[in-house]
């Protein structure tokens, strides 16, 4: 006779066998959904038309105060503009609205939250464009009030148009009016493609086409951008169903898509996949998304690498020489949006991936993989130093790879070989984000924001120098 | 009336493709029918697509909705078995009823209460983490890991009382 705790133990151990839905399934659900829909639709305004009734007899009693001591009845606050506009695949609905944003900066909300732009900001995210202009963004208040939904909006941006001197000085432009990231809503991240062009994303979406003067919201039904990329026109965006609360808004995320437009308009349409992707593991994790001058590369859950040109056509599975993945998965997202467990970069045609082992004892192992033909095949070339917590990497266009670490920044000349030491000061905690301009050019966000400055090479990765955000 | 986007469909039909089968199979293991599985399956999903905009976590929402849908499938089930051992007592003079004989972990889990039973389908089958399942219930995670030791030690113990 078996043991009881065998036999519930076995019982509990099955494996579940998938049962396939018979076809048409998906169609007469959505189709039963639907009309769901619509009648609590129906009865919800048969229901909003009888409370209407009661408060059109109630509001005059309770504006009465407002308008007796001068205040206007609406509130004071400055809100975070509406979301506009459903972009592309949903072209039932309206067009963007532009929000204006003075240049300079955000109004002032409520009368008890700090003035916006007092202080330094200190950066989130840094973009340029070319070797002399770039983007700092920043968050004007304490993190405890920007995480907050009810916070005015508290994003600065600041450009500079003087970094290739050295001695880069920093000027508020135009911001979208958004507060930093919380759950579902904020932004923590800029880039830029040309003087024109740019976005402020994770997980909301706004972009500007005046170079910050005004920004439009871009509806994404909900899902959040955890990463985004523009080149040679096009700007393409991985959209997910996620989870994740606070500051963590990409972190528990499911479902990603890929998102393009064309740079210089608000057209988003949904990349298709060629290739099936059901039986793709649905595992909360991160995705990461490069650019090469001919490519869009997208790493999932699973390591499953796709590809597809930068036109924006349909994405297809890359089929790799071991089973159907690449030498490592994405694992959980940073607080940027990207990955912890895999950095996807990509200089020229080539794609370098840096697979990251568990973090212990202020270190960790961080292994190298090359592929010259688009991620069919990969080689190991070399491993990275293992002090620090890696946090981003760049390949510049020569081909020097260049990688952030909480301990600071180490940079590989012959493909992750060898590794050498970033010379200069290092912020305390090391860097969160590292991108190379041109071969010599490049910048990095520290780790610790409030040390409100960023760092810039001109030499190709091998000196850094601090850079104050500030005036 | 939220609208239903082409990127809402699309990312719905995405998350039909990946759990549906899975879904189907895990209450096929409780039900013991493919029919029955499909119908309380497809019952879930036409749930959740038709409060689609209002959901943070729709796959924990699917496995809840399941999770409700086979309670009430083998409440239904039970009534329908009182009723016919009822019609047989009348017209049997020789009812033959061997408890034992019907006592499987299938049925130990249905007797199970609600308390109990909904973590330990959720973790047991859905296989959501214990954060998870806390949150889905609304209780603290020592009141889940709780709610799981005890639902364990009731099927072991029922199971030693239907084998002696």
């Amino acid at each position: 006779m078996p043991e009881p705790r065998d036999e519930l133990d076995n019982w509990l151990n099955v494996q579940v066998k998938p049962l396939l839905p018979p076809p048409g399934t998906f169609e007469r659900v959505s189709g039963q959904a639907r009309r769901r829909r619509i009648r609590r639709a129906v009865l919800s305004a048969a229901g909003a038309l009888a409370v209407a009734a009661v408060v059109a007899v109630v509001i005059p009693e309770v504006t009465t105060p407002a308008h007796e001591t001068g205040r206007p009845a609406s509130a004071a606050r400055v809100s975070p503009a509406p979301a506009a506009s459903p972009q592309h695949p949903t072209p039932e609905t309206s067009s963007p609205a532009r929000i204006p944003t003075p240049t300079g900066r955000p109004a002032p909300a409520a009368s008890s939250v700090p003035a916006a732009s007092s202080t330094v900001p200190p950066p989130l995210s840094v973009t340029f464009v070319g070797t002399s202009t770039g983007w700092v963004m920043g968050q004007a208040l304490p993190a405890g009030q920007c995480n907050l939904t009810a916070a005015p909006h508290c994003v600065v941006l600041r450009r500079t148009d003087t970094a290739d001197t050295g001695a880069a000085s920093w000027r508020t432009v135009g911001a979208p009016p958004a507060h930093g990231p919380s759950g579902p809503s904020g932004v923590t991240q800029v880039r830029f493609l040309n003087l024109s062009d740019g976005w402020a994303f994770g997980p909301d979406l706004w972009a500007t086409h005046d170079g910050g003067q005004s920004w439009t919201r871009i509806d994404t039904g909900g899902l959040r951008v955890t990463a985004l990329e523009a080149r040679g026109g096009r700007v393409f965006a991985v959209w997910a169903r996620c989870t994740g609360k606070g500051p963590a808004f990409a972190s528990h995320c499911t479902h990603f898509s890929v998102y393009s437009s064309s740079a210089d308009a608000d057209a988003w349409a949904r990349t298709p996949f060629t290739s099936s992707r059901l039986g793709l593991p649905h595992v909360p994790s991160a995705a990461s998304l490069v650019l090469t001058g001919t490519s869009v590369y997208l790493l999932l859950p699973g390591g499953h690498l796709f590809a597809g040109p930068l036109t924006g056509a349909s994405l297809q599975l890359v089929v790799t020489a071991s089973p159907a993945a690449a030498p490592c998965q994405p694992g959980p997202a940073q607080p940027s949006g990207q990955p912890s467990g895999a950095l996807l970069a990509a200089g020229g045609t080539d794609l370098v991936l840096m697979c990251t082992g568990p973090p212990a004892g202020g270190g960790q192992r961080k292994t190298i993989c090359t592929s010259r033909d688009g991620g069919q095949n990969w080689h190991r070339t070399g491993t990275a130093p293992s002090p620090g917590t890696a946090s981003s990497l760049a390949e510049s266009p020569s081909g020097t790879l260049v990688l952030a670490t909480s301990a600071g920044i180490d940079v590989s000349a012959d493909g992750g070989a060898t590794w050498t030491a970033a010379r200069g000061a290092r912020p305390a905690g090391g860097f969160a984000y590292v991108g190379m301009t041109t071969a010599t050019q490049g910048v990095a966000i520290p780790a610790d924001p409030s040390r409100r400055a960023v760092w810039f090479t001109h030499d190709g990765g091998s000196t850094w120098t601090a850079s104050r955000v500030g005036t | 009336m939220g609208k239903f986007r082409a990127t809402d469909r699309a990312a719905a039909e995405d998350l039909f493709n990946a759990c549906y089968p899975r879904l189907a199979g895990w209450v096929r293991r409780l039900v013991d029918d493919d029919d029955t599985a499909h119908e309380i399956a497809a019952e879930a999903f036409t749930r959740l697509l038709a409060r689609w905009s209002s959901l943070e976590n729709p796959q924990s929402y699917l496995y809840m909705i399941a999770t409700n849908l086979v309670r009430d499938h083998w409440r239904r089930m039970g009534r329908e078995r009182r009723a016919l051992r009822a019609v047989s007592a009348a017209s049997d003079s020789d009812p033959v009823f061997h408890p034992a004989q019907d006592v499987d972990v299938r049925a130990l889990i249905q007797s199970l209460p609600d308390r109990l039973r909904q973590p330990f389908l959720l973790y047991h089958y859905a296989g959501f983490p214990i954060r998870d399942v806390a949150v889905m219930l609304g209780r603290p995670e020592g009141t889940v890991k709780a709610d799981l030791y005890q639902a364990r030690s009731r099927l072991r113990a029922a199971l030693g009382e239907s084998r002696a």
